[in-house]
């Protein structure tokens, strides 16, 4: 397993610590631009996301971003992967929020 | 002044003496009946002389002496002129005038009551052979026709005999049957020491003639039921006879007044109406039809409980309940113990009480109304089913059943038919209902379920209580034993379940059941698996039957048993094994501890195998995590 470039899971509100580091996280697409992705964050903050997205990009279709955070509502996209559109963004925020907080030390 | 009678008059009468113009008392005066040839009236005297007595014809001219009573029992009179002739051999006098000398007096002297003037007059006849049979027959005549018993010296002659013939009554006698229409009362005034009752009610149901045989013969016997404008019911239950006049004039819905039946106690395992008596109804009793609609009286009288009292009532309970059919299972055939085949249909049945009860239909009630409101059901429109006298039963929860005196109403047009219908369409259609008609096992949804992981069976002590107890782990399959992963089993239906008992092999080709008592080429393959569960606690032994078994080899066991065994593919076989391996499941357990011999085993059964829904299993993680940071 590579562990070279770890990247901290993220949700809207955590982006702002990591800001030109490494993170990944889930948002639900809500709209496409020509070299962007506009969504949703687990937490329902606004995120954009530069880069191309998988062709197959539509909205409600949760997408998880992995790259570098520009700041605090953006990130520099390096790899993409569709989680399709039965996703529990719930899950996903609980497990942001323990992964930055008492569990931190089970993570990077 | 006392009056004398002429002595020996009798006697002298009888030898010829015609002017004597004795003085006689008049004892009896009898009306001989019409004779045929003049149809004229006679009256016949016992004239006695204080000593002897005898008969004398009255002539006709006569009578009216004794129509206007001046000549009575008891007179005294002088006969004027009389002639005595014989007749056959017989004396007979015929008085042709006389005299009244006192209309009245008492007895005089001491006179046979009864001619006997003829035994006397034997003697003095000369001629041959002209005795006897006349006399007697004359004599006996004289007893036969004096009906007055021999009177006591002392009785006026004034008083009445003692004996008369009985009077004919007639309706317009002093004593007259009551005629008059019996009152009408409330059935639950009803009682054996009432006197002559009507009721006037409806009739709610009517049985079928049932045909019994018993130590005194064939019978046969219905019964139906009543309702009254007070709300009062009773069961009326006819027999034999009875049956045929009435059972075609009763009919369900209509009102009759009914009459001079029998009360007895109510047989309670039978009659289900609030009333200690029953009325018998008999040959003498009445049944008329009110062809006047009675809006006083009403169709059915229901008391429902609400589903949640179903729950707390007794076994065996009959009762009244009201509810939105929300499915209908298909009808099957059962077999009962008597070998009668009969069906059996399940419904569920919801109210505003939070709670759902299963309703069994057995029966005509499968086809019928089963039929009906599986239709309904289907067709998305689901229809408000009012149940009266319905049983409760408490196999697998709590459970209502239909008896024969059951009554199913689909749509009923009852105020509480339509607060539920607007309750239903209102919402009530999406609300949970806790159901009470399930077993212990908690299978009513997912927030039903105890979860444990595998330490804790140990642990916890698990299954060493009466019920076993019903738990969901998260586990791995670890290992799947392979000598013997299915049996032999009966293809063969009882009831609607198939037997599934092991069958033996006989002969060549053949398999023998001993519960079926059957033979047949085919058996089927159930899986027995013996299979080895995981997870980050502990591992324990489980056994899983033919739907789990299924499950986790993803597979029929046929399938399996045919590559092992017949084309003898071990190899095959085994990779397909290893592949079932190391899949994790929501495995749904029953744990009963068991004891063998003196040995005490747990004993673990896979009931269910889900795969594990990641949504809901993180959900549950994360409470676990959040709960215990929180400690």
């Amino acid at each position: 397993m590579d562990t070279s470039s770890p990247s901290a899971f993220v949700n809207g509100s955590l982006m702002r610590r990591y800001i030109g580091q490494k993170v990944r996280t889930v948002i639900q697409v809500v709209g496409s631009d020509v070299g962007s992705v506009v969504g949703k964050s687990t937490d329902d903050l606004q995120i954009i996301v530069k880069g191309s997205p998988p062709t197959t990009t539509t909205p409600s279709t949760y997408l998880e971003v992995i790259g570098i955070a520009e700041n605090e509502n953006s990130i520099r996209a390096e790899v993409w992967t569709n989680f399709g559109n039965s996703f529990d963004p719930v899950n996903y925020n609980e497990l942001c929020k323990l992964a930055n907080g008492e569990f931190k030390h089970l993570f990077i | 002044m006392p009056v004398t009678l002429t002595p020996n008059a009798i006697a002298a009468i009888n030898t010829g003496d015609v002017n004597l113009k004795p003085l006689l008392q008049v004892l009896d005066i009898r009306l001989i009946g019409k004779t045929q040839e003049r149809g004229q009236e006679r009256y016949r005297l016992l004239i006695s002389d204080g000593v002897s007595a005898q008969h004398a014809m009255l002539a006709v001219q006569l009578n009216d002496r004794v129509k206007s009573g001046r000549v009575e029992k008891g007179s005294i009179v002088q006969l004027t002129d009389y002639i005595c002739s014989d007749v056959k051999g017989r004396r007979l006098t015929i008085v042709l005038n006389m005299e009244t000398i006192v209309p009245q007096s008492e007895t005089i002297g001491n006179p046979p009551m009864s001619a006997e003037s003829d035994t006397e007059f034997q003697k003095p006849l000369p001629g041959p052979g002209n005795i006897h049979p006349p006399s007697r027959v004359g004599s006996v005549e004289q007893h036969s026709t004096n009906k007055a018993p021999p009177r006591g010296v002392n009785i006026t002659p004034s008083v009445q005999p003692a004996y008369q013939p009985p009077p004919s009554y007639r309706n317009h006698g002093p004593i007259m049957k009551n005629e008059a229409p019996a009152r009408i009362i409330p059935i639950a005034a009803l009682n054996p020491y009432q006197g002559r009752w009507a009721i006037k009610a409806r009739v709610t149901a009517k049985g079928d003639i049932r045909r019994y045989n018993n130590a005194k013969g064939d019978g046969k016997v219905f019964s139906f039921d009543l309702l009254d404008s007070d709300g009062g019911e009773i069961r009326i239950t006819c027999f034999n006879a009875v049956v045929d006049r009435f059972f075609d004039v009763i009919e369900v819905g209509k009102v009759y007044l009914i009459s001079k039946g029998s009360l007895k106690p109510a047989q309670k395992n039978f009659n289900h109406l609030k009333n200690e008596w029953e009325i018998f109804l008999e040959s003498a009793s009445t049944v008329e039809l009110c062809p006047d609609e009675d809006g006083s009286i009403p169709r059915q009288q229901f008391s429902f409980h609400p589903i949640g009292d179903v729950e707390k009532a007794e076994n065996n309970a009959i009762l009244d309940i009201i509810g939105v059919v929300t499915s209908v299972n298909p009808s099957v055939p059962i077999l009962r113990k008597n070998g009668m085949e009969t069906h059996r249909r399940t419904l569920n049945l919801k109210d505003d009480s939070g709670k759902a009860v299963e309703v069994t239909l057995w029966g005509e009630f499968c086809n019928r109304d089963g039929r009906e409101l599986e239709e309904m059901v289907g067709s998305a429109f689901y229809p408000v089913l009012a149940i009266k006298a319905g049983k409760v039963s408490d196999f697998s929860g709590k459970s209502v059943g239909t008896i024969s005196s059951t009554q199913l109403f689909i749509n009923p047009d009852f105020p509480e038919a339509q607060k539920l219908r607007n309750w239903f369409d209102h919402g009530g259609k999406d609300t949970a209902s806790s159901s009470i008609s399930r077993d212990n096992m908690p299978g009513g949804g997912s927030r039903n379920e105890i979860r444990k992981v595998v330490s804790q069976i140990k642990e916890e002590g698990l299954g060493r209580s009466d019920k076993p107890d019903w738990v969901t782990v998260k586990a791995t399959i670890a290992f799947i034993k392979t000598d013997s992963f299915c049996y032999t089993a009966c293809p063969l239906m009882i009831g609607d379940k198939q037997c599934n008992k092991k069958v033996t092999r006989t002969g060549t080709n053949m398999w023998l059941c001993d519960r079926c008592n059957q033979e047949f080429e085919e058996c089927d393959y159930r899986y027995l698996l013996q299979v080895q569960i995981q997870d980050h606690t502990g591992m324990a032994w489980v056994t899983a039957f033919q739907e789990s078994g299924e499950e986790i080899m993803g597979r029929p066991a046929k399938q399996l048993y045919t590559l092992k065994h017949e084309s003898q593919n071990d190899e095959e076989f085994a990779v397909i094994v290893r592949n079932r391996l190391f899949h994790q499941y929501m495995l749904k357990l029953k744990i009963k501890e068991e004891t063998y011999a003196e040995e005490h085993r747990l004993k673990m059964t896979v009931v269910k195998v889900d795969t594990v829904n990641y949504t809901s299993e993180s959900r549950y993680l994360l409470n676990l995590l959040v709960g215990s940071l929180q400690v």
